[in-house]
Parts: structure tokens; sequence; C-alpha cells
């Protein structure tokens, strides 16, 4: 975007291909789509008819449509964990509120009230960001938990009518074998964005996303834009949850939930940039869509079921890869740099090559060991400030908790068992925050948590099979296929510039084929008698995981305090470009960060399987949420570079002890999911930035 | 047009591994093609019943007639309407189908009626009236799990109640059917209520995270649509014996079932908490053949045979009077009357082990451990 806000004269000529390069996501996604119809057309049977593109039309526009409202958002430099639920909320309002024994309905009221749910819900979202100056990755994950128990409440099973006139309507045809109604839905929504972009609001919104900063500074209201942000984008999942209603003539309260992950593989395919101020909603599209294709084009090949999350993730990849080759992508630099680095080697000019003299610059005055007494140490509380603003409210939250609990249900604060059950039930979650923690710190994101803690769990139980001697060579297996995972996620996050979410999504999808590759579907095999005493037996009053925690606790915290490898993750999150300058080794910190992470996940699915005596597919899918839930509730910040492990630790025992109390209650579910999004939210209050800075 | 002719292609164009099979077009054109689309296969039942309907497909009676093809939706919807989609065009007589959800298919579905493409549904129901569906009675294994606690404990007590993945259907007519049992004891007292997410992993979570704040001796019994094994193993952890396991009505995984055995039995390969524990359970499940049973019965339907449009499995209910450890696992020797397989054979206890159906000679134990038909 900087290069276009600078005028310079310029030729036809190269004016076309600026436009070519600033549109070029949107133009590869473009490209990428018509390969696969193409690809899909050359191997199915007939040729492609009107009917084909209809249904595939259809097939892919509440996706479409919900990625355009995430897309907004991510341009304004945010991101909404809420789609999903909004979808949900969205199609059982609907399909509870029709008359079934009306089946005529007015299109475009119930278009409306859909939209309105869905702004309402993005006002509500955009107040705590825009206003309160909250995180919005906590934030539209409160809402979520929040909608999906409203959902329950107003529908706790599928059923419901939706009528016949909205599927008529939305998945007709706008002209007769010509132009399908979908599609039309899409283009009216690009055009109203394309209106959008050329206001004054739509400058303001990509110069939100590029640099809030510069952004307040030359007069936009940067409240005003963040909040306006989430309610289009409300609208936007309320157009898709309109949509998924016409397409099903009824609802389930569980229908949104798994669009959230692919809503953002296809923003990123399309070539949008998370982080904001770069690509479109018309890339976007392109992107949904060439995700549901896969789904065809998996069918005409007969993939098999096991290899076919393999199959989706190497496309992913693949598609993300073809949309950053160009002259200034990662790859081609890393090429370049390394093509440099052969011909010193052969001058015999490289650092490595020459001979170790010191060429350190002389400096004067004192060192960091002999500090004078005119500048005496602050004192802990001063030096510590930050960490603990950002910390301590997760701790103070902690204990109001427990004060409920034992008010509430009794036997917590003086029970002994109370307090063992809690740091046993954290200990995952704190472990994953090691690992998830340094990557949020580095500024990334680890989606490939759930399946390397299944393929671990798994492989872990398979080969120890009941035998205490076997764990002597299965935890140094496991620990190494963890090693390999988090080398792949971070060779390709750092060398070959695939965007984090990307690569680990992929990276989860082709782990969880493995895994059934692996396993042929049934995991066999379980815990050995040892592992079991570790995770479930009590010393006195102690599981022996408990101690190892305050090990690993102490471990953590000195990791990321006090060595090099920490204080270079806080370089990287807090700016690539200095960290690089400044000498550290970006591509190799990277690498360990998500090997880090991987190791973690892997220790998780090792303690998981003892604590349940097996390994289970699917065992790592109720962790990937909560570990950057507790990250950013330990005061993190999803950008990178602020945070402290006390913090996210925090976070962990809050969440974990909130979670005990509701299930010590017998409030039914919806109302416990209610209950645990409001007070993620209010725990997070306390956390918001004073002033915009 | 048939999948013969695209593979052809592709064995011309690409020579990809794809044609593997090695289906000839001219075979292949003599077949019934049929899809199967499955949801998540991240869990065990969904990988048993998957193998079970690949040896259907696989077994001599039809092997000749059946070009079955396995496809997976994961947990969406969305994905799965187009997935069947693409199956009614690529050529489908029938489309056997775990459906993700009961309504958010049927217009889907009545698409493919249309065509005259066959649906059949398994374990969960399409409620779209042209679809055929096959599944237990939910609303009566909530009643009958329900009842038998309540006898254990004589009309009195405090329960746990585990409950399935919240927002479905099935989940909502057990739960339902329980509780109205429960409702018309007064003396029985549900103190702690977790979703379990038919999960044994999660089952435990949930527990631990209830035991937390209660004791297991103030607790009388358990029901859990899964999660017995469990918590058997659970008490047996926290220093009970195992006379004194408390009564569960819960789900039919092998480690259950093996635990429901007398505590002398020998059984080859048990170690605990897989191991005979003479623990009180009522068993149930929903039986992993479903799927199987359905490719058979959409068979029967291409070749025009009458059949209903509902089929209601009995409901596989095993107590410690009815257990009984199979030697084997064929199909005969589960006809007269075995229903838990050793540890030896079956490594996972959280593998479903009720899989025998008076209607599916074809599939036995081998069937459903690794897709190998019986003789």
């Amino acid at each position: 975007m900087s290069s276009a806000a600078v005028p310079s004269p310029v030729s036809a000529g190269f004016g076309l291909r600026r436009a070519l390069m600033r549109h070029r996501g949107a133009l590869i996604a473009a490209a990428v789509l018509a390969i696969l119809l193409f690809i899909v057309d050359w191997i199915s049977a007939g040729p492609l008819t009107y009917f084909d593109v209809s249904f595939l039309s259809s097939g892919g526009a509440t996706s479409a449509l919900a990625a355009v409202g995430q897309t907004i958002v991510i341009l304004s430099g945010g991101f909404d964990l809420s789609a999903g639920a909004v979808i949900s909320l969205v199609n059982v309002v609907l399909a509870s509120s029709m008359d079934p024994m009306a089946p005529g309905a007015s299109i475009l009221l119930w278009t409306a009230v859909g939209i309105g749910v869905g702004m309402a819900v993005g006002a509500f979202n955009g107040f705590f960001i825009a206003v309160l100056r909250m995180q919005p990755i906590v934030v539209t994950l409160s809402t979520m938990f929040i909608l999906q128990g409203v959902t329950l409440l107003v529908m706790d099973k599928p059923g419901g009518f939706v009528s016949p006139d909205l599927g008529t309507f939305y998945l007709g045809d706008a002209i007769t074998g010509w132009l399908p109604m979908p599609l039309v839905v899409i283009g009216v929504v690009l055009l109203a964005w394309f209106w959008l972009k050329g206001t004054r609001f739509g400058t303001a919104l990509y110069a939100v996303g590029s640099d809030p900063d510069s952004a307040a500074a030359v007069g936009i209201n940067v409240v005003l834009v963040r909040f306006a942000v989430y309610v289009i984008a409300g609208g936007c999942y309320g157009l898709a949850g309109v949509f998924i209603s016409a397409q099903t003539g009824s609802a389930d309260p569980l229908v949104g939930n798994p669009l959230l992950l692919s809503m953002f593989a296809a923003v990123v395919v399309g070539g949008t940039r998370l982080g904001g101020g770069q690509g479109g909603p018309v890339g976007t599209v392109f992107g949904a869509y060439i995700l549901m294709m896969v789904v065809n084009i998996l069918l005409v090949l007969n993939v098999s079921a096991y290899y076919s999350t393999i199959a989706e993730g190497t496309i992913l990849v693949l598609a993300a890869l073809a949309g950053s080759l160009s002259h200034a992508s990662v790859l081609a630099v890393q090429l370049r740099a390394a093509r440099a680095r052969l011909a010193a080697w052969r001058a015999g000019i490289l650092p490595s090559q020459l001979e170790p003299i010191d060429r350190r610059l002389k400096l004067t005055g004192p060192s960091q060991g002999q500090r004078g007494p005119a500048s005496p140490r602050p004192a802990f509380r001063l030096r510590n400030a930050e960490t603990l603003r950002y910390a301590l409210p997760a701790y103070v939250c902690l204990l109001i908790i427990v004060i409920v609990t034992q008010v509430w249900l009794g036997h917590a604060i003086l029970n002994p068992g109370y307090w063992n059950s809690l740091l046993v039930l954290s200990s995952f979650l704190a472990v994953l925050a090691l690992g998830q923690g340094t990557v949020i710190l580095t500024g990334g994101l680890d989606l490939s948590v759930p399946w390397t803690i299944g393929i671990s769990g798994i492989i872990l139980a398979g080969m120890v099979n009941g035998s205490d001697a076997a764990l002597l060579y299965a935890l140094p297996v496991v620990l190494v296929m963890a090693c390999a995972v988090g080398f792949a996620n971070g060779f390709g996050i750092a060398y070959l510039g695939i965007s984090p979410i990307v690569m680990t999504l992929a990276t989860n999808g082709i782990l969880q084929g493995f895994a059934l590759v692996y396993s042929q579907g049934t995991p066999a095999g379980f815990s050995s008698p040892m592992l079991r005493w570790f995770m479930t037996a009590r010393l006195g009053f102690v599981t022996p995981v408990v101690l190892l925690m305050v090990v690993f606790v102490a471990g953590a915290v000195l990791l990321l305090g006090r060595t090099p490898f920490g204080r270079r993750v806080y370089g990287i999150g807090n700016g690539l470009r200095a960290a690089r300058l400044s000498g550290i080794g970006v591509e190799r910190t990277l690498i360990l960060v998500y090997m880090l992470s991987a190791v973690c996940a892997a220790v998780v699915g090792i303690m998981l399987t003892g604590f349940s005596g097996q390994a289970s597919l699917g065992m790592g899918d109720d962790y990937l949420l909560p570990s950057i839930a507790v990250v950013v509730v330990g005061g993190a910040l999803i950008t990178g570079g602020r945070g402290h492990y006390l913090g996210m630790l925090g976070g962990v025992l809050l969440l974990t002890a909130l979670q005990m109390l509701l299930a010590g209650t017998t409030l039914p579910y919806a109302t416990r999911a209610i209950l645990y999004g409001l007070v993620v939210l209010s725990a997070v209050m306390a956390l918001r930035e004073r002033r915009l800075q | 047009m048939g999948i013969g002719l695209k593979v052809r292609r592709l064995a011309l164009l690409a020579g990809m591994a794809v044609c593997a099979s090695g289906l000839s077009a001219a075979e292949a054109a003599e077949k019934h093609k049929i899809f199967l689309s499955m949801s998540y296969i991240g869990n065990d039942w969904q990988a048993e019943a998957a193998n079970m309907v690949k040896a259907m497909a696989a077994h001599k009676s039809l092997a000749d007639k059946v070009d079955l093809q396995v496809q997976v939706a994961g947990p969406n919807a969305q994905r799965q309407i187009q997935q069947i989609n693409a199956m009614v065009q690529s050529g489908a007589e029938a489309i056997v189908v775990y459906p993700i959800s009961p309504t958010a298919l049927n217009q889907v579905v009545k698409n493919a009626c249309d065509k005259g493409v066959k649906v059949f549904a398994y374990d969960a129901e399409i409620t779209e009236p042209c679809a055929y569906n096959v599944h237990i009675d939910q609303l009566e294994a909530g009643r009958v799990t329900a009842e038998w606690l309540v006898k254990k404990l004589n009309g009195k007590g405090n329960i746990i109640a585990i409950t399935g993945v919240p927002g479905t259907s099935v989940d909502d007519q057990r739960t339902k059917a329980a509780k109205e049992v429960f409702a018309k004891y007064p003396d029985i007292k549900i103190v702690g209520e977790a979703v379990g997410m038919w999960s044994q992993a999660v089952a435990r979570t949930e527990l631990s995270k209830i035991l937390a704040t209660r004791s297991w001796n103030d607790i009388n019994g358990l029901w859990m649509q899964v999660g017995c094994f469990t918590a058997n193993s659970m008490q047996l952890e926290a220093g009970k014996k195992a006379s004194e396991l408390l009564p569960c009505a819960g789900e039919g995984s092998n480690g259950g079932r093996i635990q429901m055995l007398p505590a002398s039995t020998e059984v080859e390969g048990a170690a605990p908490p897989y191991a005979p524990a003479g623990a009180q359970r009522i068993s149930y499940a929903s039986p992993p053949y479903s799927g199987a049973l359905a490719l058979k019965l959409a068979v029967e339907a291409i070749e025009g045979k009458d059949v209903p449009k509902t089929t209601i499995l009995p409901l596989p209910v095993v107590t410690n009077e009815t257990i009984k450890l199979c030697d084997e696992g064929t199909w005969a020797e589960m006809k007269a009357g075995c229903n838990v397989f050793k540890p030896s054979l079956v490594s996972n206890p959280g593998w479903f082990a009720s899989i025998f159906s008076d209607q599916t000679p074809e599939i036995g134990l081998n069937a459903a451990l690794v897709g190998q038909p019986e003789n």
C-alpha cells in the first residue's frame, strides 16, 4: 500500500504492471480456481454444464460470504473467531421464528433479520474491541462461547423450519440457464465492498490495518473505523447464516462451528495478509471456492478417506506457495541469499572463513557488571511493572473464582484434593502455553497443536502397549518426531514464507491423515503402568506430575526471560526487521520456536495418554482454542512481542478453575457456555490498553 | 456416466495410482455404484463403522455387485451437502451416509431422491421423508439404561450424568428420556452433570473436575453416554476395591465389558484397568454395524426389493447376567451369545463391542477390526 501512495509520473505500461502487482493475490487465486475447474472438467465424465456451475456456486457461497466478512476484519488488523457461531445463531433464529403453517415468507424481511442479528453481534464485538480497546482474538473467542450458549438456548437440537421460498430465491437462477443466484448474491456483496472501498471509510480501513498509529495521526477516527468493521463483518456472517438456512431448509445449532478454520484458510489463499492492510474480499471469494473445489477433486480422483486430509493440507500449502511466487517473495529472497552465500564461500569471503579477530567496537563507559552507586537498581515493582500489570489480572480473577467455588460448592480452599486436581488438569494447558505462547510472542500462531497431540499419543500408546521398558525408546521416538513436525512448520514459515496460520493448518491436516493411516482408524495399545502412575497416582496429596510442573514452570520462565533464545523471541515479536538488522538469525530462531511448540504438544499427547490410559483420535481437538485463549488471558499480545510465561500460567489456572467451578454445578450446558464467555471477557477487561498509543 | 470411464481416462492420461482398484470399465459397468459419505473419521466408532461397511462391500455375496467409494466430509455439514451433490453428479445409484446433521441435508437428499438415487442414513437420522434410515431408538436407549440404574439403586441415591455432544438429536433424546425416568423418583438426585462429547478422554477430564469438589463416597451411581470404563478405572485408582465399584449405566466399549466379567475370570492379554473387575454395569450402544446393514439394504433397494424407509435396530444391551467372552469373534460365535472380546485381540479398550446383528452374517470381529468379511 505504501508504494501506491507515492505519486510518481509513470507510463501506462508501468501502471498496468503495478495494478497487476497490487491485485496479485486475487489474480493468482482466480488462476488457481480456473485451473482446478479445468481439472475437474477434464477428469469428470462429461463437460461442465450449467447445472454443475450452479451447484458449485451454491456449495461455496456460505463460506465465501462469511469469509468476505472475515477478510474485512483482517484488513483492519483484527481477527474474528465468532464468525461460525454467528452463522449457527442466525440459522436457529430464522428456523425457530418462521411459522411452518404459513410457508410463504418475505425474503427481504428474513434476510434483514439475519443480517440484523449478525450486525448486533458485530456491534457487541466492536464495542469491546474498538471502544474498550481489548484484543480482538479474546473478545471474539468469548463471544463465540456466549453465542454457542445462546444458540442452544434458542434451539437445543436440530429441527425447525425455514420457508422454501428462501431456498427457491437464494438457490435459484437469476437468469435461467445463465446465471445462478448465489453468484449474484456474492456479486452484490462485492459491489457493495467496491463502493465502500472508494469512500473515505475504505481508505481509513486500509490505513488502520496498515498502521493504526499513523492513521490516528492523520486524523482518522480509529475507534469508529474498527467498530464499523466488526458491524459490517457481522452483517456478512448474518447473510451467510441466511444463505445456509435457505440451503438446508431447517436449523442445526452446530452448523456454523466447523466453518471457522476453513474461513481463515480461504482468506489467506485469497491473498489477504493476516495482520492487515493488504488484500481484499475478491481474492477471498476465489479462495473459498478453491477450498470447496478440493472436495470435488478428491471425489473424482477417489482418494481414500484416510488420505483426504493429507491431500487437502498439501493443496493448501501449494496454493499458498503459488500465491507468493514473485521476485520479492520470501522464498525468492532466501534462494538469492543462498546463492550469494555459495558464491561467497567459493570466493572464501564468508565470515566463518575469515580469520577470527575481534572486530567489536571499543566502547568506553561503564560495562553492565559495574553499576555505579549513582544508578541503583530500581525496585522490583518498578522493574517488572509491565509484566505485573498484564499478568496480575489473571491471578486476581483466579482468586475470585476459587472463593466463589468455596462459597458455592464448598470443599475447595481447604481441600488439598481440589488444589491437586486444579494443578493436574492445568498441567496440559500449562505445557501447551509455553509452546503456543512462544509462537505467539514471535507474532505467529500454531494451529497444528491438535493433531501433534493426537499423533504423539497414538504412536506412544502403540509402541508402549503397556510396557514400562518400552517407554525408554518410545519417548525419544515421539519427541524426535515432534521435532521433525516443528521443523517442517518452521521451515515452511521462515524459508518458504508461508503464513503461520496456513502452514500449521496444513500440517494439522497432514498429521491427521498420518494418524489415521498409522492407526488404521482405531488406535491400538495403551499407556504403561508407570506413565499412568505419573499422571494419576497420589504421593500424599500430590500427583507426581505436579512436581514436574514446578520444574517445568521454572524452566519455562528461565527460557523466555534469561536466555539469548528468549530475548531473540521477544526481538522478533517486537519487530522482524529490527531483529534481523540487529543480527538475530530470524529463520533459525523461528524454526526453533515451532519445534518448541511441537515438542510441547507432543509432551501433552504423552501426558494425556498417561492420564486417560489410552490414546484416541481427536484427543487434541479440545486444546487448540484454549491454548490460544490462556496465552492472551495471561496478558500476551496476539501480535507478538509482549507477554510473560507466569501470566500465561495464571491464564491456565484461571480457565481451569472456572471450568471446575462450572462442572461442579448442575447448570445446563448452554448457561455454562455463556458464563464461561462472560468471565473470560471480564477477566481481560482489566488488560485493556488504557490509552491509544 | 460411470466411474469406469473416469478411471480409465486417468489411467491413460496420468497413470496415477488411483486406479489401483484395478477395475476394468466393463466390470464396473455391471456393478452398482455406491458411495459412502462419512462424517468425521477422528474417532473409534466412525472408523469401526467404516471398516464394517468396507467388509460388507468386500464380502463374496456383494463383491461382484458393488463398486463402493468412501469419502469423508469431516464435521462440516456444508461440506457433506457439497459431497452428496458431487456424488449424485458422478452417477451414484445409492449413497450411504452418516448424516452430520439430521436436517441440514434434507434439500440435497431430496434432490438426490428426485434423480432416483437411494439415500441410506445410518446411526443418525435424516428427517427428509424420501431417505431410508437405519438406527436404534435413542429414546429407548436413554430410558432402558436409566431404569436399570434406578433399579440398582433401589430408587434412591446421588448420581452423576455425563452426556454426549450438546446440540445433537441423539444426545437430546437419550438425555431427555433418561431424565424423565429419574424425575419419577424424587430420591434420585443428579448432583453433577457434564458434557462428555462421547469420548473416554473427555469423560475423564470432566469427572476429574466434578470430583475436585466431591468425593466418590458422596456418589451412588453413574449414568453416562460414554465413560463407564474410565469411571471404573478412576475409582480403582482412587483406592476402591473392585467389589465397591459404583453401578454404571453406559456405553458398549470393549474395555467396559471386560470389566463386567467376574473378577476371577482368566482373560488373555488383560492388564488393569483393562481387566475383569466384576463391575456392575448395563452396557448399551449405537451399534457400528448399522452402516454395513445400510449398504446391504441399499443393494436390495437397487435390485428392486421392498425396503422399509425406517429400520429400527434392536437396542444391544448387555448386563452382568448376559456378559460372555468370545473366543475368536466370528459371527457364528456371536450368534451363540458372546459379546465381549479378549484384550489380546482388541488392544484398544475404547473400541465398540456391539458388532453383532442377526441380519449381517457377512461380518464379524475381523470386519470391525480390519475390514475383512467372514467367509
